[in-house]
């Protein structure tokens, strides 16, 4: 029986595999290692400011920066919308993302208080669809140690953080089941989740 | 046992109560993410238990984090934990994992004698770590799909599956086969009640956030509670501990 591809073309395709290989795990090992550098170095940031000792209200302002530069929050913000996303007009997406901006820091800053104290230790990295899931283990006094994975993304040009993983739970596919459940609950309307999480800001203190 | 039996007739009736899908394909696909077919009812269950929750277990456990300092805290939630212990074990064996049975079984041994029946989490300090398994994940290792998501009222999130699987757990527990008397019966309630308490203290926290940031509590619950459930199901069938001890290799 004939051969579906010729000798000379499954030759050249073998050899053309094997280069690729080692520059493909390369790659991987890079990104693997890449990640885990990135993690260690804005997991000591977070901390520092957190386990400092000034005033909460002066650690809150600290924090907003480091938000800014190492997590793509545009893309968590488009990433919660789900399918609501592509059917937003243009002036909706922008209020969305600017409202989900100061959800998100309000979220996290609410929760620096509880953190004193707080360690971390990087464990390993794995590839995770495009992006690269880093294992951490966040330990606070007396608690038992808190299981969480960081996946960091490339795609904006720099590794920035673009979902965390808590015991099994994704943060940004937990929210997307919250907004897209109150949204088709609300006639389908992405103004009325524009109006609730305007809401929210307000009685934010 | 009694409320095994309200499960089971839960299952049954709701079996005849479901939405139908809808016809959009991208709604279709947020449908089959949240794997709810009986939303309406595990909707209503959710918001009366919450209610409830709101003006019984809430003030209770808020009380109790008031008056017990946190090391006591933590010391019933270890009673409670290696009390629970045999349950893990069968667990265990039933999901074919010899060496976290083992595990088990250690940990139920040192922490009801050193421990002083579980109030110290010596296994801990001793390297046995607690790992949790209960039936629904057992039968999740076996293959049996989740089935629909559930809230079930006063039990909280669940799946067919899972419901299923907590009826067995309520049957592998040896406190159910001791012999019947007045000693076994307060030590049951005081049991179950420190437990749902010590319980609802330690996420307490937890569940105000998700009740004051989320839109819809609901989705978020059903959400996180979907996935960490898979998370732990996947984490038992890629737990290759040895199983020898690690001192049969370095011999």
């Amino acid at each position: 029986m004939q051969s579906s591809i010729p000798r000379r073309h499954a030759l050249a395709l073998l050899a053309a595999t094997s280069a690729a290989m080692p520059v493909a795990s390369a790659w991987a090992v890079d990104a693997g290692a890449q990640a885990r550098s990135f993690v260690t170095m804005f997991g000591n940031k977070l901390v520092a400011i957190v386990n400092s000792d000034i005033a909460l209200e002066k650690k809150k302002q600290d924090i907003l920066p480091l938000l800014g530069q190492y997590v793509d929050v545009d893309a968590i913000g488009r990433y919660c919308l789900g399918r609501y996303w592509r059917t937003a007009t243009p002036e909706q997406q922008d209020r969305y993302l600017k409202l989900f901006h100061q959800v998100l820091v309000n979220a996290i800053t609410d929760k620096i208080g509880d953190y004193r104290g707080v360690t971390f230790v990087v464990g390993s990295s794995a590839p995770s669809g495009d992006d690269t899931a880093v294992s951490t283990v966040i330990n606070r006094p007396g608690q038992p140690g808190a299981d969480t994975q960081w996946i960091i993304s490339t795609a904006s040009g720099s590794p920035k953080v673009v979902d965390v993983v808590g015991e099994g739970a994704s943060l940004r596919l937990t929210q997307r089941g919250d907004y897209t459940s109150f949204i088709a609950r609300n006639g389908g309307n992405l103004d009325g989740l524009l109006r609730a999480l305007d809401k929210q800001i307000a009685n934010h203190h | 046992m009694l409320r095994v039996a309200g499960v089971a007739l839960g299952l049954l009736g709701l079996a005849s109560c479901a939405a139908p899908p809808p016809k959009d394909p991208d709604a279709l696909a947020e449908y089959k993410e949240a794997n709810d077919r009986y939303e309406k009812l595990n909707r209503k269950a959710f918001g009366l238990t919450m209610w409830a929750n709101k003006y019984t277990l809430r003030p209770v456990a808020k009380a109790y984090i008031w008056a017990v300092p946190r090391p006591l805290r933590n010391s019933f939630g270890s009673l409670y934990q290696t009390m629970n212990e045999p349950v893990v074990f069968f667990n265990d064996v039933g999901a074919g994992k010899p060496r976290r049975a083992g595990d088990a079984f250690v940990r139920w041994c040192i922490n009801m004698t050193a421990g002083l029946g579980g109030l110290i989490d010596v296994a801990n300090y001793a390297g046995y770590k607690h790992h949790d398994n209960d039936g629904g994940l057992t039968l999740a290792t076996w293959g049996v799909p989740s089935g629909p998501y559930l809230f079930l009222p006063a039990l909280g999130p669940s799946s067919f599956r899972d419901g299923l699987g907590y009826g067995l757990d309520v049957g592998l527990s040896p406190w159910n086969y001791v012999p019947r008397g007045y000693g076994l019966l307060t030590f049951n309630w005081a049991y179950n009640i420190m437990g749902t308490i010590n319980g609802m203290a330690t996420n307490v926290d937890a569940l105000d956030q998700v009740m004051k940031d989320s839109l819809d509590p609901y989705a978020t619950i059903r959400s996180a509670y979907q996935q960490q459930r898979k998370a732990m199901a996947e984490a038992i069938k890629n737990d290759h501990r040895a199983t020898v001890p690690d001192w049969y290799h370095t011999r």
